[in-house]
């Protein structure tokens, strides 16, 4: 599957959006460099928790372990870039 | 009670409720005598006997909680988070006491069961293939005490009580056992709940449900109304509330719990449980039934709740005629596991601001009861001290006595 970088990052923050209930927030209200989690869109450990298996679900790629998730959880860029790469490596 | 215990007073007040949005707003709709039961909008009812409850329209959560906890806070978690919030801000407590030592105590039946059924619902219609951690973590009785534990960073001793229709009678009793023994310095008590599909199938599968709005002690009432919301109240010592110069709106006497040992739904034919809670509370306050010149009652509206209530009442205080009792549950409805902190709170305001509430909807009160049931309009009296009554499923009593500060 090839999907260009902007489609993806607008896809997950769709996926945030829908997927953590996110009601008060637009795709265009989170930048693709600001923090997902605590300071930035105000989510906790347990939203990462459910965006972990939103993840797995979606793109069929898993987060092993908390190192790993923090990376890729850092903010839409990284996330982008994690699953990009992921992307690439299984195909 | 003993020499030694210090009298326990309250100085803060909170409450959302289908009457009010703040202690003011109650305060001037009980006294107005205002019903808040109309049509049930939060779910669908069709196919129910009855279609009609006590429902908060103001049910936003509070705009300054973090988003994570907004979202993820159940209707019942808000209703409580907006109480203490006031309560809390009119105390001023928080400035003076050290989190450690002030406890939290709420009563509670069904926490975030609305959410949960949405979430079940939602599974089982095929609209969302997965529950999310949210509806299932805050569903729980006790997740309404620890948010507002730490929201508001109270970090003494901490319990969610659910006896049914006494949880928040029993918690406000708790609180006062908590100051009396020296537990904490303050507590934040009371109770939550929101309306729900369990609650509502429960009660109209059961027949409990009144078609029309509720009319405790009424010779043709036909059940109870539901109704939703919380109350909270800031208890400490006098001496303590005194020496930090907190206002105190009145003082939190004695109270007293039993057990029917009857019966699941019904109370025990004889009140045996009633009287037992009535007469611990006052025994617990050093009172005698004649220093009770007000009792806000249990009066659900049922047939049988009444009856026995009112003979209860009638063997504990005998021939009383400066006795005045009244039901607030068909202004407010019947609030379950929040019934007992918001009738605690509505009888302090009676104390406070010298009145009697009325019992809304009562129009022909049973004949046989020689009590003054306060019908229609609330009247201004000067009250001594007062009683209020909380009586659950499963045969749970509880009784709480209130004074002036």
């Amino acid at each position: 599957m090839t999907t260009n970088s902007d489609d993806l990052k607008r896809r997950l923050k769709e996926l945030l959006i829908t997927g953590l209930r996110l009601q008060d927030v637009a795709p265009a209200g989170i930048a693709d460099d600001q923090p997902i989690f605590v300071d930035g869109l105000g989510l906790d450990s347990i939203d990462a928790l459910e965006l972990v298996v939103l993840i797995e679900e979606h793109f069929g790629i898993a987060i092993p372990d908390e190192e790993v998730g923090k990376k890729a959880f850092a903010s839409i860029n990284a996330l982008a870039d994690f699953i990009a790469a992921e992307q690439s490596r299984g195909a | 009670m003993q020499a030694s215990a210090p009298q326990v007073v309250v100085t803060g007040l909170g409450t959302v409720n289908a009457l009010g949005s703040s202690v003011a707003e109650f305060a001037a709709a009980l006294r107005a005598g205002t019903s808040a039961i109309g049509p049930v909008t939060l779910f669908d009812t069709k196919g129910y006997r009855a279609r009609i409850a006590a429902q908060v329209h103001d049910d936003d959560a509070p705009a300054t909680l973090p988003r994570a906890l907004r979202r993820r806070s159940s209707r019942s978690d808000v209703f409580a988070l907006r109480a203490t919030a006031e309560a809390l801000a009119e105390s001023g407590i928080t400035d003076a006491v050290a989190p450690d030592r002030i406890g939290v105590v709420l009563g509670g039946t069904t926490g975030g069961m609305l959410r949960a059924e949405e979430c079940l619902r939602a599974r089982i219609e095929g609209r969302s293939a997965r529950y999310g951690a949210d509806p299932i973590i805050g569903a729980p009785i006790s997740v309404s005490a620890d948010v507002v534990a730490d929201v508001f960073d109270l970090r003494g001793p901490r319990l969610a009580l659910s006896t049914a229709c006494s949880s928040s009678g029993n918690a406000l009793g708790t609180a006062l056992d908590w100051l009396r023994l020296g537990r904490v310095d303050a507590v934040v008590t009371g109770g939550t709940e929101s309306l729900c599909r369990m609650t509502f199938a429960g009660f109209n599968a059961l027949h409990a449900l009144s078609l029309e709005p509720c009319r405790p002690f009424d010779r043709r009432r036909a059940g109870l109304s539901l109704g939703e919301g919380a109350a909270i109240l800031v208890v400490e010592s006098a001496t303590h509330a005194a020496r930090r110069g907190a206002r105190a709106h009145a003082a939190l006497v004695g109270w007293g719990n039993s057990a029917d040992a009857h019966h699941l739904t019904a109370p025990h034919p004889q009140g045996t449980g009633a009287i037992l809670a009535m007469t611990r509370a006052l025994a617990n306050a050093g009172l005698q039934p004649a220093d009770i010149d007000y009792i806000n009652a249990h009066g659900t509206g049922t047939p049988l709740n009444d009856a026995v209530e009112a003979a209860a009442i009638g063997i504990v205080f005998g021939e009383a005629p400066h006795l005045a009792v009244s039901s607030t549950k068909g202004a407010v409805g019947h609030t379950l596991g929040a019934a007992g902190a918001i009738e605690a709170l509505a009888t302090i305001l009676a104390l406070r601001d010298g009145f009697v509430p009325p019992t809304v909807n009562l129009e022909e009160p049973e004949s046989e009861w020689a009590l003054d049931l306060v019908p229609g309009r609330s009247r201004d009296a000067t009250l001594r001290y007062a009683l209020s009554n909380s009586y659950g499923f499963g045969g749970n009593n509880t009784s709480v006595v209130l004074g002036h500060a």
